[in-house]
């Protein structure tokens, strides 16, 4: 893919502002949260060396809507094109999986659509994971190739912007005083970056080389007890599936206006209580552990059935998020444990 | 569908008919024909309050009128029995699969429902009976808790019963007043011979517990897990398996069902749940 140079991100930033409304990473705490970009307003701007906090779903997918109005059906709300600088591949590996649950064949979500169509993805590498990072277990990376429009990679002396869509491309030609041409070895230094924090994650995530596919983890897991043994650290915050950017549950609900009445639809968890009750009392789901279970079961089996990608990207947001002390990455671990040692008594048994 | 699938086709409750102590039937005209497959269910919003997934009861054939029966059992249904004639509601839909007709031709169609599990019930048998040469028998065992929680009584009672081709035998929990027939679960009118199982298909649509039993009790006396179709009751929610409330396992029961057959299904925890 074509890439070219900027020695600062500002001017970058404030051409694509004027062309639509940015959101840029902030540094809040100990985490990057996305901030509306004002270029008179003299913002620092920050490059996030790990994906932000908030899920991008966030921006297609509101936590609230309205979806429908009634008797007389409303105009459509009107969607202004707009840009996110600071995506990583997880967050874009969390839109393929959005992308198939409202664009398919015979369904499109017209409100998801809509914005889907008029975002503007500026992705970034990954310099410093997280420690709760797990994407290369999921078979994610630091950086991304394919699913922005543009793509900034930080090296020595400025950044590295890489074309990967028409309107990105349209983008850089429009402002081609803006870009350099790329300095020489100044891919070889994102390469060497890359494969460092490659390494990085390897590293941190050792203990979680499986030798089967983690659908095969899960797929094994109906009877196992570690589920219940979870749900004793669980406090039921829901912050695990609120804060998922593949999470995208959502509950439907009627209210009464002055002169009209409307549908909305909010996020839901299916880590609620009452998620999958019906009115005659009855809920598969009554037990904590089996909403755990039933959670991860839709992340590594059911979703990659249906449509043929892993739900998890291994961003690690719940991990950071949960109030209590549930850990993906452990349950991942503890059933893969459980795996093996059930084939080794089976290889015991058949000798 | 429409072009937002959340938007609910106005829609009136024209009748009200009152069934049992715990079930009204509501007659809903929509702005224009409504066309739905039998087995199919709808979304219908009572403005302002909610919406509640319902099977229509009546025959696919009549696209001028739907009759949904309800059973007054959490807060939305409470509020449509409440309800009076006029009252303006909203339908989406139609969502999810219908009974596979087709693939019942030729064959004993074996129906066994409970409580107000008749509703989808109604509206196949109606199906089934408007072409009931198509099938080689229509045998239907149906239950309810007592005799005065039958629905459709009149017919039920009466015009069913004589139709060719059609096997009617009913049940009761408790029995009282001067009920003559059997008494005890549905299950308990259940035999073996029925129907011819080599050629036959079951269809089963009730309470879960019911549901498990009855599905049970046919697996014993021969059926295949494909023979066994089931209506499935979960949350259903947007209709279009998005939403997550009614996952069995991979599947969705807005979109994939809620007719399954026991074999899609029996590898999932906690279907009868």
């Amino acid at each position: 893919m074509e890439t070219v140079f900027t020695t600062d991100l500002k001017p970058l930033l404030d051409a694509v502002s004027q062309q639509m409304e940015l959101y840029i990473p902030k540094k809040s705490g100990e985490f990057y949260v996305f901030i509306k970009y004002d270029p008179a307003s003299g913002q620092t701007i920050e490059f996030n060396n790990i994906r932000a906090c908030t899920p991008l779903k966030d921006f297609l997918f509101p936590v609230r809507e309205l979806a429908a109005v009634f008797p007389e059906a409303a105009e459509a709300e009107e969607v202004k094109p707009f840009a996110v600088f600071g995506l990583k591949d997880c967050d874009l590996r969390a839109l393929d999986v959005l992308d198939k649950v409202f664009i398919e064949k015979d369904f499109r979500d017209p409100f998801y659509v809509k914005r889907r169509e008029n975002m503007f993805i500026i992705a970034s590498d990954c310099f410093e994971p997280a420690g709760s990072c797990f994407c290369n277990v999921m078979d994610g990376k630091p950086f991304a190739d394919k699913g922005f429009d543009l793509n900034i990679s930080q090296v020595e002396g400025g950044f590295i912007v890489e074309i990967g869509s028409e309107k990105g491309d349209e983008f850089v030609k429009k402002h081609s005083n803006i870009f350099k041409n790329l300095p020489e070895n100044a891919l070889d230094e994102r390469k060497k970056n890359r494969t460092e924090t490659k390494k990085q994650l390897a590293e941190q995530n050792a203990e979680m080389k499986f030798d089967c596919p983690v659908r095969e983890i899960f797929d094994s897991s109906e009877d196992s007890e570690v589920y219940d043994i979870e749900a004793k650290t669980c406090v039921e915050c829901q912050a695990c599936t609120r804060i998922c950017p593949t999470c995208h549950c959502f509950y439907l609900y009627d209210t009464k206006q002055k002169d009209y009445f409307s549908k909305m639809k909010m996020w839901d968890s299916c880590m609620r209580q009452a998620y999958a009750a019906v009115a005659g009392g009855a809920n598969p789901n009554k037990i904590l552990g089996d909403r755990i279970k039933h959670r991860l079961m839709h992340k590594f089996v059911y979703f990659l059935d249906r449509y043929g990608i892993n739900m998890c990207v291994g961003c690690g947001r719940c991990v950071d998020a949960e109030a209590g002390e549930v850990d993906i990455r452990e349950i991942m671990k503890k059933l893969y444990q459980e795996l093996k040692d059930r084939d080794s008594k089976l290889t015991k048994v058949s000798k | 569908m429409s072009e937002n699938p959340y938007q609910p086709i106005d829609s009136e409750i024209i009748d009200i008919i009152d069934e049992s102590p715990t079930i009204k039937t509501f007659v809903v005209v929509t702005n224009g024909p409504f066309k739905f497959e039998t087995g199919q269910f709808v979304e219908l919003t009572l403005p302002g309050e909610g919406e509640a997934p319902f099977t229509p009861s009546s025959s696919p054939n009549d696209t001028e009128k739907m009759e949904i029966s309800i059973m007054n059992a959490g807060r939305v249904t409470n509020l449509l029995h409440k309800c009076g004639k006029g009252q303006k509601v909203g339908i989406r839909g139609p969502f999810g699969n219908g009974y596979p007709i087709e693939d019942f031709v030729g064959k004993d169609v074996y129906i066994v429902g409970g409580g107000v599990g008749l509703a989808p019930i109604r509206s196949l048998f109606l199906t089934l009976v408007e072409r009931a040469k198509d099938f080689k028998s229509i045998v239907c065992r149906y239950g309810a808790r007592t005799p005065e929680d039958f629905i459709y009584k009149k017919t039920l009672h009466g015009k069913w019963q004589k139709i060719d081709g059609v096997d009617i035998k009913l049940t009761v929990d408790k029995a009282n007043g001067d009920w003559k027939g059997n008494v005890g679960v549905v299950t308990t009118i259940l035999k073996g011979d029925d129907v011819n199982i080599k050629n036959a298909v079951a269809v089963v649509c009730g309470p879960p517990i019911m549901m498990k039993f009855a599905t049970l009790k046919l697996l014993e006396f021969g059926f295949a897990d494909e023979q066994i179709y089931l209506s499935m009751e979960k949350n259903m929610s947007c209709g279009f398996g998005k939403c997550g409330h009614c996952m069995i396992g991979k599947y969705y029961v807005c979109k994939d069902g809620p007719v399954f057959t026991y074999d899609q299904i029996k590898k999932y925890p906690k279907i009868w749940d």
